[in-house]
This record gives C-alpha cells, structure tokens and sequence, in this order.
C-alpha cells in the first residue's frame, strides 16, 4: 500500500509543475484575438512589436491570441479567478459588459484630459465615456464602417464607377441593376451583400448605418451607464428594416444564401457592402488583387440628410485584478504616445489617432486614409449603456428574425425594444 | 473459535479498509472535479449571481421563471427537443437497418463496415469544419451536385429553415455507424435456433423479423434509445462549429444558451438554471425510456 | 456459394445498397482530401473536379505554418496517454473494490460515480474554472487533466468484467498470501485484459478528440491539443480560404483515420461490445 501511495505521488507531482514561467513581476501579458478578426490585432503576432519597450524597461511582454468566439468567456472566468491578462485588447461593444461587472481599471484623469485634447475628434467620441472618463485606449486604425463597391461591376452595369449611391432610393436602385442570375434564375452575385447570420451584434453593426440613418437609435441616451430606454421600435427602425427586407422580396437584389459580406465583396459574389473599411483596404490585396474598390459614406433616407455610420473600435484595457497593473499602464503609454502612435500607424497603414500625426506623410498624402477621413465626421459609436449587449443581442436578433421570415417586422422590433428595455433596467440594479 | 473469529473479523475489516482505499481515488477525483463543481452550479441557480463582486443574492425560483418566459430559451428547448425526437429514432433505425443487411454475406462486407464506421473516430469539430465546407451555398460540394442534377440549391447554414436540418443530417452521418455495429453485435447475439425455428414453422422473412427478431433485440434498441437520447440533449460541439445558434436562433440549443448565458451575459444563476433545466429532462426521459424498456424485456 | 439465381440477385442488390451508402459515408473526407491538395481555382470549379487537375501540397505546407500542429498532436498525445493511464489504473481497483467487495455506502458510491454522466461539462465549467485557477492549474496539463483522471465507463465496465471472476481464484491467492493490492495488479488485471485493452482504446478516442473542456482551460497556444487548435483554424465569417481550412481538416483527421484502418477490426469489436461511444 506505501509503495503504492508513493508511486503515485511520484506520478502526479510532476503533473502539478505549471507549464508557464512564474516570474509575474518582469512580464506582463497582453491578451488579444487571434487570426482575421480585426486588422488592429495584427501586429501583436509580430515578435519585434514590443522590442524596444523590452529593451528600454526590462519587462517581458508576452501576447497572447486568444480564440475569438471563447474569449469573452475567457476573460470573465479569468477575472473571477484573478488570474486574467494584464492588458486586454477587446472589442469596444464588450466594455460596457465589462463596466457593467466592475472590471476595468479607468484611465487616470490626467492622461485623459490630456489625450482627449490631443487626438482627433473621432478618437475623442471613442475614448470619451461621457464627461472626460476613459476606460482604455482605442486601437490606431480604427474602424469605420463606409459603402465599398466593386468599380468593375458598376461599369459593367452602366454605372459611374466613381459616383456611390447617395440615398436609399439609388441604393435599391443601384442593387437592382447589379443583381446577376444564372439560367436557373438563382442569384450568382448580389448587389448588396448583407449581414445576417452568426452573432446578432456583428449584424447590428453592419446594420447601424440604416437604422441611425433613419433616426432610430439603440438607446435614447448614448452616454449614459444606466437608465434609458430602447429608441428603435420606431417609424426609423421600421423602416431601416423594411428597407433590406424590400431588398429581398420585392427587388430581389440580395440574398440570403450569401456569407459574409466582407468575403462576398473580395470573391466578387457582391458588388457592394457595407462594413469596416479597414478590412477591405488590408484584405484586398492579398485576396483580391484585382479589385478596384470604391470608399464613400453610406447612404443616406432622403436627399439633404446627413450620413451616419458606426464608429468602432478595439481598445485596449487593464483589468482591475490584473496582477501587474503598474506595469501594464506603463506599456499602454508607451504605445499611445504621440511617436509611437506615429511609427505604428506607418508601418502597420492604419490611421493614426493624434492631430498632429495626421500633418505628416505618409497620412496627409495618402489617398485611402484622406478618404476616411472624410467618412470620420459622419461615425458615431455605439451607446455605453451597461445593458449593450442585451440591447444589442435584441436588436440583432430582431433584424435577423425579420429578414429570415421567422418574425413580422412590427412584432419583431416590438419584442426587441422590450428585451433591451429589460436588459437596460437589469444592468442598472 | 474465538482466535478463528478474530481472523475472519480482522479479515472482514481488511476488506472494508481495502474497499474505501480503492475507491478512494475516483472518489476524492470525481468529487473534486465533477461533483463539486456541479452541486456548486446547482446552487447557483436559486441565486442571483455577480461573480465579480462576489455578490450572491438568494432569489429563489426567479430563474425558472424568468426561463419559461424567455424567448431565447423557449426556442432553445423546443430546438433541442426537436432535435432529441429526430435524430434518436432515425439513427436507431438507419442504424438496425444497415445492421440487417450487414447481418447477410456479401463480398467485402469487412471494408464496408469499416467505412460507415469511420466518421466515429474523427473529432466532431473537424469533421463538422469539413461539412461547414460542403455546406457553403456558394462553392460547397451539396449545392454544386444539386446543380449538376438540375436541382434547386439549398442555403443549408444559411436559412432559419434549413439550418436545423442540416445539422441533423451532420449528426446522422455522424453517429450512424455507431447505431449500425451496437445493432449487429445485438444481431449476433441471437441464437441461430430460434429464427431457425421460425422459418421451419413457416414464416416469412418479414415475419421472422417482426416477431422475433426485433422483440429480442429490445434490450439493445432501449440501449441505443436512451443512451442517443442522452447525448442528443447534450449536442453542442456541432453547433457551436456549423451555426454558433443561428441564424435567428433556429438551432439555438439549450446547452449552448446556457454557455451563452454564463460566459457572454455572465448570468450565472440563470444559466445554472437552465442546466438544472437540462438535467432533469434528461433525467425524466431516461427514466420514462428505462420503465418503458423493461415491459419489451424477453429473455431467453 | 449461392443456392440460386435470386440469393444471387439479392445479394448484389444488397452490395449495391451497402456500397451507395458507402459511397456518401466517405464523400466529406474524400472532398476534404481533394480539396486540401487541389490549386485554389478548382476549388470553385463547376462542373467538380473529383481528380484534382494537379496535386499541390501549397495549402499543407500554408496550413503547417500557420499554428504549431507538431506541438498540438505533441499535448494531445500527453493529455491521452497521462488520462487514459490514470482511469485505467484506479478504474481497475475501484472496479475491483466495486465487484468484490461489500461495503457500506456502496450502492451510493456507485451511482454518484455513474450520475457523473449526466452533467455535461458545460454546466461544470465555470465553477470548475475557478476553482482550478484558484490552485494555478489553468493552461497547464493538470488543468486539461482535471476532469479526466478517471471515468466512470471504465469503472463500470471493468466491475462488469471482473464480476465474471470466480471467487475462488480470489480466495486461492489470498489463502496463498498475496496482498490486495497485488491481487489485482497480477490476477485480476491480466484475466481482463481484453476489457482494459477496449476501455484505454476508448478513453483515448474520447480524450483524443475532446474539444469544450480544452478550448475553455488552455490559453496558451504552446498548450492546445488537436481539435482547439483545428477550431482556432475556422473563424465563423468566411474569412478563411477553403483550401488551408480543409488541410487543417486534413492534418487533424488524419492520423487518427490512419490509425483507425489499421486497427479498426478491433475498435469496432470493443465499441459495439461494450456499447459506448467513447
């Protein structure tokens, strides 16, 4: 029975030797999404990203790439057992969840004020959660969702390649026209390719510009962490839903057999999408070099209106029981400073966040971030109401309901506005 | 007899100490890293739980109210049910079905059975990333045979209506050579003697088959029946990899709202509830599906 | 061989039946086959292109680049090996205990062993990864392992197997002075070891291709066994190219269905002997 007993303590010692360094005060983690997700996370696989940061302060900084669709799972469990990353590179949509569990650390006032007064005015609504409070840094190249086109389509079609659709009407219009068929009468390419399978906030995010266009709105009040109440189930809301449902049934110019819009728009299974543009400026390229691609504004109800479309943005945040906070905070301002934000843009072609940096080449000369800077006035980000995600998973799951014909339009936004009504009051205990 | 009493006692008293020293292992394992966690979770559920704050407020069965009335949920369990109702009787029966003909001798019948069984032991998430690609409506193989026959094309993944069934042919393909070699060894369990005597007596194949051979392979379909229907409650790798629950929740199914629930609204009371939820359906029809069973019993 | 015209007619129609289905059993892996070695443009060909027009191997080698798979067969292998070894060992003496033995609190111990089954892990997860992260088991082997140091199948098949051990061979080797411990180390374990063959073959499928429990406790990318390491390798968009996507498929699957032919006479006997899935 002894030999036994030791037999089998000698197995399982060696079991319980973790796997990871423990040398917690020299190195810090960063935790981020690994593979396609979002083009601001790519630099993190780069080994020589922090080089000089290591250099500089001897502290070790290890990325890791976190699996997309576990990580918000992830970083909660991680948290509830205080041994979670010490810099989090999340999406924007996920902080108020976050806030909402009282997990992040908030940006020191100082640095805010001073950052809010140097960057330009989108990073501003960004990183503003309402009078002067930061809650993380945004990404540089941040992203704004814009009308891209295929420019051969519309010529094949008729078209003026440079001139996109400006209202709703020449949008359906513009669809319609660029629409092919087989012999069979099924759709081979769509003219606008849309959003609506897999997680209800991606489809509310590809859908933001139409529902804010038409004067609806997620939440009454875009700043507020509590209270408020659902602002879609409204003759906007309708009608930003009606209008891709027009598009399906009556005009027949989409589909929903198509994948992601993204993808469609570089296989050229669509000729036009809406969607961040930052992913067809990286993508193309290497996916689609052929392409000649076109950026503008999305489209707006009624002439004379102005466009809205959806500001987003990774951010990158510390975590209140992150166990190197000190250190995380340095690393943060070292990324976020001024030459850094500078260097980093350059090299990874995002645009850069600080005023002055926009006075320099490449940015001031380059024909891709002048247009998005164009688009910036137009963004607006989503609410920082601590129910977002159930507002969000409402609202998404109504628009998809609709589209498939599991839901009539009415009954679906009116479902929805109660669900995130509940989901506002339920964070706001 | 009082030195033989004392052995037979010591003797008796090694033993029980033996017993709990065996035991022991599995017990003190199991307890730590399933039962613990799992009585933990039971708790949860009459709770409102902020694991954060590590404020736990006792709401009693609010949880389980709040889960008869939620949309999301009530999709999530009829899906499931749906799910359980075909995929557990269809399996069964494709399963017995090719057993019967693999029961028969024909040429190369070994490679055969090899090849249905094969799906087995593939990982269901990349034999279901290898599916998420034939399903593609665009590019997939399905929808490019139905072109090539002149068929419709189907959105497979992409439609409320179908995504459903699309995960259910998945998991048929899936499990079917499992159902198919359980049936045989049942089968050839079944002593040559009395089919034998059947057909002396002169009755059909049919009859044969009706009459004798499926009352005494009720041990194995109540098997096959309730173990299917225990693993079809708990389906989620295939959906989590084909569909994540859409579109528009069509295969939402109550393991992955629950996952849902917990890791992305961290609402662990509720998705505490909804495993309770599980487990005593899983339980209840397991148990209704053994009662059942026991009146097919013929033994012989 | 046949004893008329219409057995042989029969027979072939049943032939016919049995190689259809088949034939749409291994169509997926044969199309994931083809597709991971065909150039990128036959993939979107219509008509298919069964043979692929060349055989390129560009989409292995992208794949084999892109994450560490050498590393994942590497913690696939340790978590199996370490989980099945661990089960084996006490399943067999707690089988033993279980079919020997009388003690009180058995009957107990035996259906809360079993009752284990019906929790998924999903349900468990969350308290689970707390409680591990409190000791400083997440993302090492011993987290992986946490849930999988014994099986509650191995235990109930072995006291199945052992309960068909006369007792007497029992009472001889004690009478003879063996130990408990050596009892079952050198009589029991040897007389059932075609069952402990069938239930390590199991426990090793099941092992091999677990996915929630991984995908939830590793983080690291150094630490993923096979199937979260495939999984990470698709993202739910469309944004990855089908032709590395099925490589991964390839590189993933592969071994496994290698293995498979090699010993699927005895796999399929040990499945459908015991019944279980794995």
């Amino acid at each position: 029975m002894q030999r036994r007993t030791v037999l089998k303590l000698a197995l399982t010692a060696p079991l319980l030797a973790s796997r990871r360094a423990w040398s917690q005060s020299k190195a810090i983690t960063l935790w981020y999404p690994a593979g396609d997700i979002t083009a601001g996370a790519a630099h993190f696989s780069d080994k020589s990203f922090f080089a000089p940061y290591e250099a500089k302060t001897g502290v070790k900084v290890e990325a890791v790439g976190l699996d997309y669709d576990t990580m918000q799972q992830k970083i909660f469990a991680a948290a509830a057992a205080k041994n979670v990353g010490d810099i989090l590179f999340v999406d924007g949509s996920w902080v108020p969840g976050f806030l909402k569990e009282d997990m992040l650390d908030a940006v020191p006032d100082a640095r805010s004020k001073a950052w809010l007064d140097a960057v330009s005015p989108e990073i501003r609504t960004l990183s503003d959660y309402g009078k002067g409070r930061m809650w993380g840094y945004p990404q540089y190249g941040i992203d704004i969702y814009g009308l891209t086109w295929n420019k051969d389509h519309f010529k094949e079609a008729g078209l003026d390649p440079e001139k996109p659709p400006r209202t709703w009407d020449e949008f359906r219009d513009y669809a319609k026209k660029l629409t092919k068929r087989d012999a069979q009468g099924n759709i081979t390419r769509v003219g606008y390719a849309i959003r609506h399978v897999g997680h209800p906030h991606g489809i509310v995010h590809k859908h933001f510009w139409a529902l804010y266009g038409a004067g609806a709105s997620l939440v009454d009040d875009p700043l507020a962490l509590r209270g408020g109440k659902a602002n879609f189930n409204n003759d906007g809301g309708r009608a930003a839903v009606k209008l891709v449902l027009d598009m399906l049934d009556v005009d027949k110019s989409t589909s929903l057999n198509f994948p992601d819009p993204r993808a469609a728009l570089l296989k050229g299974l669509a000729s036009m999408q809406i969607s961040e543009t930052v992913s067809i400026h990286e993508r193309a390229p290497k996916e689609a070099p052929e392409l000649k691609w076109g950026l503008s504004a999305t489209p707006v109800r009624k002439a004379g209106d102005k466009p809205i479309t959806l500001l987003g943005s990774w951010m990158y945040a510390v975590p209140k029981m992150a166990k190197n906070r000190e250190a995380a905070w340095q690393l943060l301002e070292w990324i976020n400073t001024p030459e850094q934000d500078f260097e980093m843009c350059k090299k990874y072609a995002a645009t850069p966040r600080y005023k002055v940096n926009w006075e320099r080449d490449p940015f001031k000369s380059n024909a891709y971030d002048q247009a998005l800077k164009q688009i910036y006035p137009y963004g607006k980000p989503l609410p920082v109401n601590l129910g977002l995600n159930g507002v969000m998973d409402a609202v998404g799951g109504a628009i998809q309901k609709t589209w498939h014909h599991e839901a009539k339009l009415e009954e679906a936004l009116a479902e929805a506005e109660r669900a995130a009504n509940k989901a506002i009051a339920d964070a706001a205990k | 007899m009082p030195a033989i009493r004392r052995l037979i006692l010591r003797l008796h008293a090694r033993h029980v100490w033996h017993a709990y020293l065996f035991v022991a292992p599995i017990i003190i394992l199991f307890g730590a890293f399933r039962v613990a966690p799992s009585v933990q979770t039971l708790l949860y559920s009459v709770y409102r739980v902020e694991l954060l704050r590590g404020r736990f407020t006792f709401i009693g069965l609010e949880n389980f109210r709040e889960l008869l009335v939620d949309r999301a949920f009530q999709q999530a369990a009829w899906n499931t049910l749906v799910y359980v109702l075909v995929i557990v009787p269809v399996s069964a029966a494709l399963g017995l079905l090719l057993a019967v003909l693999f029961d028969t001798r024909f040429p190369l019948r070994e490679l055969f059975k090899a090849l249905y069984f094969a799906p087995m032991v593939t990982s269901t998430v990349a034999a279901a990333v290898v599916w998420w690609w034939l399903y593609n409506p665009q590019f997939g193989l399905f929808n490019v045979l139905l072109r090539l026959v002149g068929l419709p094309i189907q959105p497979w993944l992409m439609s409320s209506r179908t995504a459903l069934l699309s995960i259910l042919l998945f998991s048929v393909w899936k499990g079917i050579g499992y159902n198919m070699v359980v049936y045989l060894a049942g089968l050839q369990a079944i002593p040559e003697s009395f089919v034998e005597a059947a057909r002396i007596d002169g009755a059909g194949g049919f009859q044969r088959f009706w009459r004798i051979t499926l009352p005494l392979l009720a041990p194995t379909t109540a098997f096959l029946l309730i173990y299917n229907s225990i693993q079809a409650f708990q389906v989620f790798d295939q959906v989590f990899v084909l569909t994540s629950g859409g579109p528009a929740g069509s295969t939402n199914v109550i393991v992955l709202d629950l996952y849902r629930q917990a890791f992305e609204r961290y609402n662990f009371g509720y998705a505490a509830a909804e495993a309770m939820f599980l487990f005593l359906l899983t339980l209840g029809v397991t148990v209704l599906q053994y009662v059942y069973s026991k009146r097919f019993e013929v033994s012989y | 061989m046949w004893a008329s015209p219409l057995r042989a007619l029969g027979t072939v129609a049943i032939l016919v039946v049995v190689a259809g289905g088949a034939v749409l059993m291994i169509l997926p892996f044969y199309w994931m086959l083809v597709t991971a070695l065909s150039p990128a443009t036959d993939v979107m060909a219509f008509p298919p292109k069964w043979i692929p027009s060349r055989v390129t191997l560009e989409h292995l080698w992208y794949a084999l680049q892109k994450a560490p798979w050498h590393l994942y067969y590497w913690n696939s292998l340790v978590v199996a090996v370490v989980s099945v070894g661990f089960s084996l060992l006490f399943g067999l003496f707690a089988g033993y205990a279980f079919a020997v033995y009388r003690f009180p609190l058995q009957n107990v111990l035996f259906l809360l062993i079993l009752s284990t089954l019906m929790v998924p892990v999903q349900v468990t997860s969350v308290a689970l990864y707390i409680q591990l992260s409190r000791i400083g088991w997440v993302d090492t082997y011993a987290g992986i392992l946490a849930p999988n140091f014994a099986s509650a199948f191995g235990v109930f098949l072995l006291r199945q197997a052992i309960r068909q051990i006369p007792q007497e061979l029992i009472e001889a080797a004690r009478i003879d002075g063996a130990g408990e411990t050596r009892i079952v180390l050198t009589l029991i374990a040897p007389l059932v070891r075609t069952m402990l063959a069938t239930v390590a073959m199991i426990l090793f499928l099941g092992s091999w291709n677990d996915f929630l429990w991984p995908v939830i406790v590793i983080n690291s990318a150094n630490l993923r066994t096979l199937p979260v390491g495939m999984a990470l390798f698709k993202d739910p968009y469309g944004n990855i190219n089908y032709g590395p996507l099925m490589a991964a498929a390839v590189i993933s699957t592969g071994p496994m269905l290698i293995a498979y032919a090699v010993s699927q006479k005895f796999m399929i006997r040990g499945i459908a002997t015991t019944g279980l899935k794995g």
